[in-house]
């Protein structure tokens, strides 16, 4: 790791420059950290990745008779081969994410929460790019799992790989929006003692609301509306529809959306952060 | 406070107070049901008035029973929790509010909760303090290379935490905390769970480092071989108020005046060794073990009787261990 010498460049700037450096390696140790934790026991996560073989086989089954049923074609737009897809990167994304919920609320229970704040590091912005490691690693075993399965039963669909960078983008927002929703979750353990109703809940609305039980696109127009205005849609339907129909416009929206919510609810989970510590120093949680 | 004072001392603490509320629940369910619509609290006074000050260097011993305080008042030197009244300064800085700040500068091994990541090996998570705690990398370098070598860990490093004994794992454990050369570290029961082999490897580590760095080190243990072997200062906490402040050895010389004085004589002895106010624990043909209170009868006095009885091979005089003392300490 190079250091630019003090003396050479001007005072502050550079110090700020090293500042940033220093923290961005700060954070990007942790997320690498737990990427090395989890190739640790790497066979532990494949066995709990094999789930999506499952699943997927289930889903191909299901909906090959949909379209069968209806001759084929496309359903709102989307044919059998996007469908498919798109439930893979779904539940990519669904079952490859980090649960901030429990893990937050885990920690709130058992003190461990107090510890982290002698050290020096944001604990939220610690678990974040703590879970991005462990979330990378899953997702990647969930692709290549589950990518068998789905070009067996419906090949490749046309994507062009111009699209990928923005729909990684996408994507990579999405995780800081569930980042933000599961952690105001998790912090629930200061209120209640048990926040399971909560996540389960929680689970449940990116479950209906995601896109999840069935790409949204298949819902009734008001319910579609519904769903697309809200934060749990941004997390898993909005990413996997644009990487399997990808348009400008959509892609535009969908920034807007998730940009919008992160800040609305990120400036909840701040106000939230900030009382339950406060709570924490007077009460020692 | 004397500036003068701020400056030398490591830790400042006058007046610290904590007030908790709890909240009471009556027992049953019409207790359960009253409590939600009119929650009781009931105000708890975990700490009071605590004032003490530690010297750059000093090696303390905080300790008292379980629910004395302790943990309370470590948790608010290391600035998590808030005081209801009274002043802190640990190192310059009130922990509270300059907390982030302050965390650059002290270290914390808390015996029960562990730092170092279970499945990966020590090193990675060095790399990653050294990464936390923005480390240059040729400091982290001298660092590293002078604690391996210290608390001899070259064999360790690479295995992960897992497969490691728990002695191996403290180890790992308090050199991780010294990293970013801390100038306060808490050590709470950093000798928990070990087997005399291990432990004594741990003092021996703490010893060294404490006379290398002028690390200040506020150790909490039960176990009184620690505080014997390692601190030459003790605070005596109990009821949330300290009730005894001073040298390891005043402890001793202070609390329990029973001495115990073994001997070996050349000769074998005819008849009972009677001595008024020492009571004869043990007499054999050779050898004699006597116990008396030594505010009572003289030591010194006893000591020519034993010697006049017959010609003395060997005689040894000893305290009583320090695990009684602490005991007689806390019923109070």
């Amino acid at each position: 790791m190079s250091r630019v010498a003090v003396g050479e460049v001007d005072g502050i700037k550079d110090l700020r420059r090293n500042a940033v450096r220093r923290v961005v390696v700060k954070y990007g140790a942790i997320t690498l950290t737990n990427l090395q934790n989890q190739l640790a026991y790497v066979w532990d996560a494949v066995g709990r990745s094999i789930f999506i073989v499952l699943i997927l086989y289930i889903f191909v089954q299901l909906w090959s008779s949909v379209y069968a049923s209806r001759g084929g074609g496309e359903i709102a737009g989307l044919s059998l081969t996007m469908t498919i897809w798109y439930f893979l990167f779904a539940e990519m994304i669904e079952l490859g994410k980090f649960r901030h919920d429990q893990q937050i609320s885990d920690e709130v229970k058992n003190g461990t929460i107090a510890y982290a704040l002698t050290r020096p590091y944001h604990y939220l912005i610690y678990h974040f790019f703590n879970g991005l490691g462990e979330t990378l690693v899953k997702m990647v075993l969930i692709l290549l799992l589950g990518l068998p399965i789905v070009w067996w039963s419906v090949g490749f669909p046309s994507i062009a790989w111009t699209t990928l960078p923005a729909v990684v983008l996408v994507l990579l927002l999405a995780l800081v929006l569930d980042f933000v929703m599961a952690s105001s979750i998790g912090l629930l353990a200061f209120v209640t003692e048990d926040t399971f109703s909560f996540r389960l809940i929680y689970q449940k609305l990116i479950f209906i609301l995601g896109g999840l039980l069935i790409p949204i696109d298949f819902l009734p127009e008001w319910l579609q509306w519904i769903a697309r205005i809200l934060p749990f849609s941004q997390v898993t339907y909005a990413p996997a529809k644009l990487f399997v129909a990808f348009s400008a416009s959509q892609f535009w929206q969908v920034l807007a959306t998730q940009i919008f919510w992160i800040v609305v609810l990120g400036c909840s989970l701040r106000r939230q952060y900030r009382w339950s510590i406060r709570r924490l120093e007077v009460n020692g949680g | 406070m004397h500036e003068r004072d701020s400056v030398e001392a490591a830790v400042v603490v006058s007046g610290l107070e904590k007030r908790f509320q709890l909240k009471q629940k009556a027992a049953g369910l019409v207790g359960s049901v009253r409590s939600l619509w009119q929650p009781v609290t009931k105000e708890v006074e975990a700490v009071r008035d605590i004032s003490f000050r530690l010297d750059v260097g000093e090696v303390l011993a905080f300790i008292g029973p379980n629910g004395a305080g302790k943990s309370t008042t470590i948790k608010m030197l290391t600035g998590i929790l808030h005081p209801s009244g009274g002043q802190a300064t640990v190192l310059g800085l009130t922990p509270w509010r300059d907390r982030r700040q302050l965390a650059f500068q002290i270290g914390s091994v808390f015996g029960q909760k562990p730092q170092l990541w279970y499945h990966l090996p020590p090193e990675d998570t060095f790399r990653l303090f050294s990464r936390i705690y923005e480390l240059d990398a040729d400091v982290y370098k001298r660092r590293y290379d002078f604690l391996v070598e210290s608390f001899q860990l070259a064999h360790l490093l690479q295995t992960p935490v897992r497969k490691l004994s728990l002695g191996q794992r403290m180890k790992c454990e308090i050199a991780a905390s010294l990293l970013h050369s801390p100038k306060v570290i808490f050590l709470d029961e950093p000798t928990i769970g070990l087997d005399v082999v291990a432990k004594q490897q741990i003092r021996e580590a703490i010893r060294l480092f404490n006379e290398e760095e002028q690390t200040t080190i506020f150790l909490t243990s039960h176990d009184a071989g620690d505080i014997e072997i390692l601190c030459k200062r003790v605070i005596i906490i109990n009821h949330g108020r300290i009730i005894f402040d001073d040298r390891t050895s005043m402890l001793k010389r202070q609390y329990l005046t029973r001495k115990v004085i073994d001997v070996r004589f050349g000769e074998a002895l005819d008849e009972p060794f009677r001595l008024a106010g020492v009571e004869t624990v043990k007499q054999g043909e050779y050898g004699l073990k006597l116990e008396f209170d030594s505010q009572a009868v003289a030591v010194g006095d006893v000591v020519q009787r034993v010697m006049a009885t017959k010609p003395c091979n060997d005689i040894n005089i000893a305290d009583p261990p320090l695990e009684e003392v602490i005991r007689a300490i806390y019923a109070e």
